[in-house]
């Protein structure tokens, strides 16, 4: 193994040289940029001349007599592009030799407000776990098919294949709630009162995980940034929601969120959800489920399945899907009759 | 200030080679002034440690630049007996899906010991070894798979 990366090593790239006159130049323009936001109250005063300059501006422009409107060619449409990590894991094999298999895939989701492209199970694969569970595999003979612990049902081992789905439906369905439908985001209140009680009517009552879910997933559309922000506010202030002030981000720092306990997931209980928002950009960072307590050999706060929110952006780019894959055509799940 | 600066210019050359390796040497120098600028806006978050954070906004900037693979670019390896194998290697690396290229390039191309690497991919070091066995597993399994090698003997006949 060891030789394999050494080979892998002596593939690499050449290294591009360093510019050194280039190099500098853009240390000389980074560091003349301002490190700091300036304060609000701060703006408001250094800028509140050109404030006024603007107000009389908008006034004299509204007053004159309006000029005909040329005709403009339509605009392309704006996408909301969502693309999402995911893997979670699942109890396989002999009950009295089980072993962990994980489910890893890309989901890619382009949303307008009456068309949604997704492209599901992309660069999917089940396999198993941990080098022990590997072991445990290949000692079952590698089966292809592994049947679950606990279900009715086998998990298909391997890649995935990718699926295409297009519907053009007005209004938003949220995926974790069947039942809940949105005609639109941008009637969502910015008041995180209002918008706990929408939320509450919308799931039908005060219940702390499906509110908490369908704000952790109204988080990640294309609501505007008070929106989001009214919804983060609104996540705290959720009965037995926890504060979390020092989770973890992909990029190295730190992001904050909240965790709610959560129903339990087929196989796991004493589950645990915790919601990542990056404080920078205000955006989702990932979305974790962790059992609370030591289950099927997993330590106690092992994450058990994971979104990862790779990039949640406003663009007016077409929807790549891959070729060859039927748009509609079958799933093919790796979870399978028995 | 001074800081930053020491920093920028020890880390330069390892960032504009990871962006270089993962978007292509046209884009990298682009990508590294942008890691900086990042950087510099979030310097109060810089850790004493720098690269693994660095290396962290630079994947994002790759991410978001919609990856362009550096396997088109085969021509900057001279013609020579290993030509081949690096042909081999960097055509069945290519065959992994991204987040296999990535744990592999972090540590065999940017020497980053596992630590580091789960840094920069925001995972646990235990989660980066285990998807670091199956990574080197999926490599090893698509080097020896019939295509390669007929690729090998036709690179040895011709």
């Amino acid at each position: 193994m060891e030789d394999l990366l050494k080979d892998l090593a002596a593939a690499k790239p050449p290294t591009p040289e360093v510019d050194p006159a280039r190099m500098e130049r853009d240390l000389a323009r980074i560091i003349a940029l301002p490190r700091r936001r300036v304060a609000g109250s701060q703006l408001v005063k250094r800028f509140a001349p050109l404030l006024v300059a603007a107000a009389v501006i908008a006034l004299v422009v509204v007053l004159l007599p309006h000029p005909t409107k040329p005709v403009q060619p339509a605009a392309p449409p704006q996408w909301w592009h969502a693309l999402t990590r995911h893997w979670s894991l699942m109890v396989v094999g002999d009950p009295a030799n089980p072993y962990l298999v994980e489910f890893r895939s890309t989901t890619d989701r382009w949303l307008t407000a009456d068309t949604e492209i997704s492209v599901i199970q992309k660069d999917g694969e089940v396999e198993p776990y941990s080098r022990e569970d590997e072991a445990r595999w290949e000692l079952a003979g590698k089966p292809t098919r592994a049947p679950q612990v606990g279900g009715n049902h086998s998990v298909r081992v391997g890649p995935m294949k990718p699926a295409v789905l297009k519907t053009a439906v007005s209004g938003f369905q949220m995926s974790l709630h069947s039942n809940v439908r949105l005609d639109s985001l941008h009637s969502l209140s910015k008041d995180p009162v209002e918008l706990k009680k929408t939320l509450e009517n919308l799931v039908g009552g005060k219940d702390a995980y499906r509110t908490a879910s369908l704000a952790m997933e109204l988080m990640a559309a294309n609501v505007s940034d008070d929106q989001r922000r009214a919804l983060f506010e609104l996540l705290k202030t959720i009965d037995g929601v926890r504060f979390l002030d020092q989770a973890p981000l992909r990029n190295g720092s730190t992001g904050v969120g909240v965790a709610v306990a959560a129903p339990p997931r087929f196989q796991f209980s004493d589950v645990e959800t915790h919601f990542i928002v990056n404080p920078e950009t205000g955006l989702p960072s990932r979305k974790l489920d962790l059992i609370t307590t030591p289950q099927h050999g997993l330590p106690g706060y092992t994450p058990v399945a994971e979104a990862e929110y790779l990039l949640l952006d406003r663009t007016t780019i077409d929807p790549i899907v891959p070729q060859n894959v039927p748009v509609n055509g079958e799933v093919e799940s790796p979870i399978v009759a028995r | 200030m001074e800081d930053f600066s020491a920093v920028y210019r020890e880390c330069y050359p390892r960032v504009l080679a990871y962006a270089a390796s993962h978007a292509g040497a046209q884009r990298a120098e682009d990508i590294t002034s942008e890691t900086f600028t990042i950087a510099w806006r979030k310097l109060d978050q810089m850790p004493s440690n720098a690269l693994p954070w660095l290396l962290g906004i630079a994947r994002n900037l790759v991410l978001a630049a919609r990856r362009q693979k550096w396997h088109d670019e085969i021509d900057d390896v001279p013609v020579t007996d290993d030509f081949v194998r690096v042909v081999e290697i960097r055509s069945a690396l290519a065959s992994l899906s991204d987040a296999d290229q990535e744990v592999l390039t972090l540590v065999a191309w940017h020497g980053l010991p596992a630590a580091e690497a789960a840094q920069v991919l925001g995972c646990t070091t235990a989660t980066f070894f285990v998807r670091l066995h199956r990574a080197r597993r999926r490599l090893r399994a698509a080097l020896s798979t019939p295509n390669y090698d007929r690729a090998r003997e036709s690179w040895k006949t011709s």
